[in-house]
């Protein structure tokens, strides 16, 4: 029953951020989703959300594949290198590591422009940026709140 | 582990991606893959959303048209006279029109089939980096890539990738979107090319003595191929010489405003070879109303 309601509660999910990025364009909601699994160290979910996340991310997104990974693969690390000084499950911790996810996405953008032949956008790059650090650490606030009841209703069966 | 050793592996792992990219770059069976399951299921996802949204929009303004309704009914009676005496007037015009194609003998086009599709967002997720939309019609539904999308207004832009029910689409505005137009009125040549949302678009390579006002309508030449002729695509807003290139600097204005986008037109090639011998490198379609086929002579 635990595994199911877990199931279904990624299901909305990640029902919820596909909406949430049709009307944010840009914005990372799947990032949330990562750093969740993460903090509750589920990696049994990570083995198969992980890729999920990445393949909806390059589905829905117009550059080759492999930015999403980096990406991913770089929140991971910053995450496990910030677990050595922080409490990770707090708030303040998601808000340092959003803003130092900064430096990663824009990065990216500013690599894969040019092995992509694409234009690169500084200004509405560092624009993308800003509001995804400003999104994550509130979104990650709501998703885990509702992941918390999740958790109490269980307690109380 | 030690700091040599994370250096070793993180190595290792920029190799595997480098080596994972640019495999890809090659053969894109990763795009392809993420197409196929990562567009889709977000199609799948917000299909039924739009819809909902759709009838509970259609529910709120049926409730206002009840409300109004005998209001629009006497209004609505006394413009069904005046456009039914509009109607005989037109119906003169378009037998006349048909007689006219038939007297220049303009290309038939059954080329071209138009398939109706209901834009599902716009760029979504930290990689869509191209001005594109996201509409419900994939390869299995007459969006294949490169089909070109119009509206009643103008043309849209071109599909980029399809998965089965949903593909996305590159739009004109896109710095990488080139189109090749003529000018209604002088049929002057250049390529139109995007600057970038919310900013005018570019005409290239129009000679320095052409013809061209501002206000001009541009309209796909169909030389690239992957336009057919005819299709409105820009106004232009702005002519003068350039002060880099021997060319005219033209900046233009869309005809079709992308961010209200709900519902456009694809123009889904139906493989009909044309009934008129061309050759291959030969000016593409007319786009119009089809008109009755003509039987070869044998």
């Amino acid at each position: 029953m635990k595994e199911i309601r877990n199931l279904c509660w990624w299901a909305v999910f990640i029902t919820a951020a596909i909406v949430i990025q049709a009307a944010l364009p840009g914005v990372d909601v799947l990032a949330v989703g990562l750093l969740i699994l993460l903090q509750e160290r589920d990696y049994k979910n990570i083995f198969w959300l992980g890729p999920l996340f990445i393949f909806l991310q390059e589905g829905m997104g117009t550059r080759l594949f492999g930015g999403s990974v980096l990406l991913y693969v770089m929140t991971a690390v910053l995450f496990r290198l910030g677990q050595w000084w922080f409490e990770v499950k707090s708030f303040l911790f998601v808000v340092l590591l959003s803003t130092v996810l900064i430096g990663p996405y824009y990065a990216l953008d500013w690599l894969m422009a040019p092995l992509q032949n694409m234009n690169f956008d500084m200004r509405g790059t560092l624009d993308k940026c800003l509001l995804q650090a400003l999104f994550l650490p509130f979104a990650w606030r709501i998703f885990t709140l509702t992941r918390r009841w999740r958790k109490n209703n269980e307690a109380a069966e | 582990m030690t700091f040599r050793r994370i250096l070793i592996l993180a190595g290792i792992l920029l190799i595997l991606f480098l080596g994972m990219y640019t495999w890809n770059q090659r053969t894109r069976t990763l795009d392809e893959l993420a197409t196929d399951t990562g567009l889709e299921l977000t199609g799948a996802v917000l299909a039924p959303l739009r819809a909902m949204q759709d009838s509970l929009r259609e529910l709120w303004r049926r409730y206002f048209d009840l409300v109004n309704m005998r209001e629009e009914s006497e209004r609505l009676k006394a413009r069904l006279g005046e456009l039914e005496t509009r109607l005989e007037i037109y119906g003169e015009l378009l037998a006349e029109l048909e007689r006219l194609r038939k007297l220049i003998d303009l290309p038939e086009d059954p080329v071209w089939k138009p398939l109706g599709a209901r834009v599902l967002a716009g760029r979504m997720g930290p990689n869509a980096v191209l001005a594109s939309i996201v509409i419900n019609r994939g390869y299995m539904t007459g969006g294949r890539p490169n089909t070109p999308l119009v509206t009643n207004e103008g043309l849209v832009g071109r599909i980029l990738r399809a998965s089965a029910h949903t593909a996305n689409v590159l739009l004109l505005t896109d710095p990488g979107s080139r189109v090749a137009v003529i000018t209604q009125s002088s049929r002057a040549f250049g390529i139109l090319t995007g600057k970038g949302p919310d900013k005018p678009l570019e005409v290239n390579f129009v000679r320095r003595d052409a013809n061209i006002k501002q206000g001009d309508i541009l309209i796909t030449a169909g030389l690239d191929r992957k336009f057919p002729k005819g299709i409105p695509a820009a106004r232009v807003k702005s002519v003068a010489p350039s002060d880099y290139t021997q060319f005219l600097a033209i900046e233009a204005e869309p005809l079709v405003a992308s961010r209200y986008l709900e519902e456009v037109i694809l123009l889904e090639p139906t493989g009909i070879a044309r009934l008129s011998e061309e050759p291959d490198d030969s000016p593409a379609e007319f786009v119009g109303p089809l008109v009755p086929q003509k039987t070869m002579a044998p």
